[in-house]
């Protein structure tokens, strides 16, 4: 695990270094992120469980990159193995942005995505888009690697809208960070 | 609009009296009695056991999360009330007063401007709030409900509030002066589980558990780390147990049941035990669901458990409530639920009725004992994650 640490750190750097207004959340945010166990987790997993994952019944979103195959609306969509929340590409976001005028959360919890087209573990950040209500749109909830609250930085159970201006919860993003294992 | 709207309603009142009223007034000399105007229903200060608090997320607008009060064992009007709560709302009844304390989040301008903390204190019977503590520094732990997050200690005097914002907390309230007593510092450990006479245990990142008595202002006296028991990795517990009098009884990831012992200053643990697994998992039983552990009051325990139970089902509900007898260690015997199920609780009545929350928000209730469905109650919240007996 220990590059995977190494990677953590550089991520750490490297946010910290590019948020300077909120660099001491981030900090923490990245420390916690970097003391996680990360697991190369499976995915593709449908899911139409009680917490959530029905198909959107959205018009289908792609990235038009055959890289980063799927739906972004679905979600069964490659990035969302560890996601709870509602996906802010059916929110006015995308799976890498927030919605307009929500702000994003600079601390979050953490999944490791295996990417079906190049089969590349990605580190996917969930942060959380704040400052209006629930969405409402596209609830999805995937609980691969998932952890109790009692290791935070692995439960997607918590409103991560942590060191934004306002705590209310809007969606949810599934950003990529890196890949999770260095490539010999 | 108000008067508009009644003359409209009297004048249709009117034309229906003009159809129907010759043929059916003789079957009827009187006419029905008038009725007082404004009417508000109350309720028992002390609530029947067939009650149940029902505490509703409500995901899709989480600023007006709620709490359902509703009487499993009725044959209608099963909701009696309701409790708001607020932004990852907590609920917790005492059960020495006529009190339901919520722990709930607002902002001034509902979803921006300045963040209120608070306890309100709701009076049993009227369901009107009747006080508030506001709790300082904005770091009430927001997440989806766990019990844990907002209990009791000393006899029911004190609460404690679990606070995150990623670094852990706990606040401790003087209910009966209605102000703060402390703020305690948790790095790594999470949750509070009342211990002993005056104090609390938290579950920590690293395995262990760290107990913490309280002296008689609040603040942290003697503190005992236990050894590292929880295997996070492999076997995680999950963090709403059953409780037994002062024992609790956690399910873990892959269905153990390990027993703790909160009765003294510091938590005691018991040991784990395995739930032999029956044929018919696809690839196992493993529990699952929200709140999947619950107790009657003879100290039996019931799991809601999932056949298809593997890394990450730990919360995708489950189809058969399994009862243990924890003190056998033994699987007594499996009721099959009508319905996939997201929560699990026992009332606590000699004849306990065990009640399933289902994702549309609708409940399922059995008898306990032989495991016969009685009757589903549809309407009672949007997202039912955990829910309360009434003790």
């Amino acid at each position: 695990m220990s590059h995977l640490d190494s990677f953590a750190e550089r991520m750490t750097r490297k946010v910290a270094r590019s948020t300077s207004r909120r660099s001491l959340l981030t900090l923490i945010g990245g420390a916690i992120t970097g003391a996680a166990t990360l697991p190369v987790l499976p995915v593709s997993r449908a899911q139409a469980q009680s917490h959530g994952g029905t198909p959107s019944g959205m018009a289908p979103q792609t990235t038009g990159n055959p890289q980063d195959p799927g739906d972004q609306t679905q979600c069964d969509y490659w990035r969302y193995c560890a996601i709870d929340g509602f996906l802010c590409s059916c929110c006015g976001g995308s799976a890498s942005t927030c919605p307009p005028g929500t702000e994003m959360s600079p601390i979050t919890w953490i999944g490791t995505c295996r990417n079906p087209a190049d089969n590349r573990a990605y580190i996917i950040s969930y942060n959380d888009c704040c400052g209006k209500s629930s969405c409402g749109n596209c609830l999805c909830n995937r609980n691969d690697g998932d952890r109790p609250m009692v290791r935070p930085q692995a439960n997607n159970d918590i409103n991560w809208c942590l060191g934004t201006e306002s705590a209310i919860y809007n969606c949810s993003t599934a950003v990529i960070l890196g890949v999770a294992v260095d490539e010999k | 609009m108000r008067r508009a709207a009644s003359r409209i309603a009297i004048a249709m009142t009117i034309a229906a009296l003009h159809v129907a009223a010759p043929a059916i007034a003789a079957d009827y000399p009187q006419p029905l009695p008038e009725e007082p105007v404004p009417a508000v229903a109350v309720l028992p200060e002390k609530y029947p056991e067939s009650w149940v608090f029902v505490h509703d997320l409500h995901f899709n607008s989480l600023p007006d999360g709620r709490v359902a009060v509703v009487d499993v064992a009725a044959e209608n009007r099963n909701v009696k009330g309701q409790i708001p709560a607020a932004q990852f709302g907590n609920v917790l009844p005492a059960t020495t007063r006529p009190e339901i304390l919520v722990g709930e989040t607002f902002f001034s301008r509902l979803t921006r401007g300045e963040r209120t903390d608070v306890i309100t204190i709701w009076d049993a019977k009227t369901l009107s709030p009747k006080g508030e503590i506001v709790l300082p520094g904005g770091k009430r732990g927001l997440f989806v409900t766990l019990k844990n997050s907002l209990q009791f200690t000393n006899n029911e005097k004190w609460a404690l509030v679990f606070n995150f914002t990623p670094g852990s907390s706990v606040t401790v309230v003087d209910l009966d002066a209605r102000k703060v007593l402390s703020d305690i510092d948790l790095p790594g450990c999470s949750l509070v589980y009342p211990t002993g006479p005056r104090g609390f245990t938290s579950l920590c990142a690293d395995g262990t558990m760290t107990s913490i008595a309280l002296d008689a202002a609040g603040r942290a006296g003697p503190t005992v780390t236990s050894k590292v028991f929880n295997d996070i990795d492999k076997d995680a517990l999950f963090m709403s147990p059953a409780m037994v009098g002062r024992t609790a009884w956690f399910a873990s990831f892959t269905g153990n049941i390990r027993g703790i012992d909160f009765s003294g200053a510091a938590a005691r643990d018991l040991g784990m035990f395995e739930i032999a697994k029956p044929a018919g998992g696809d690839p196992e039983w493993r529990p699952g669901g929200w709140q999947v552990i619950t107790a009657d009051k003879a100290g039996l325990l019931y799991v809601l458990m999932n056949p298809h139970g593997k890394e990450g089902s730990h919360k995708d509900g489950g189809t058969e409530a399994w009862v243990i007898d924890p003190v056998k260690k033994a699987l007594v015997r499996r009721i099959a639920l009508k319905n996939h199920s997201v929560s699990i609780e026992a009332t606590q009545q000699a004849s306990p009725l065990l009640v399933a929350s289902k994702p549309d928000g609708s409940l399922d209730v059995y008898d306990a004992a032989t495991g016969a469905f009685q009757r589903t109650i549809v309407g009672v919240v949007h997202d039912p994650m955990t829910m309360t007996a009434a003790r």
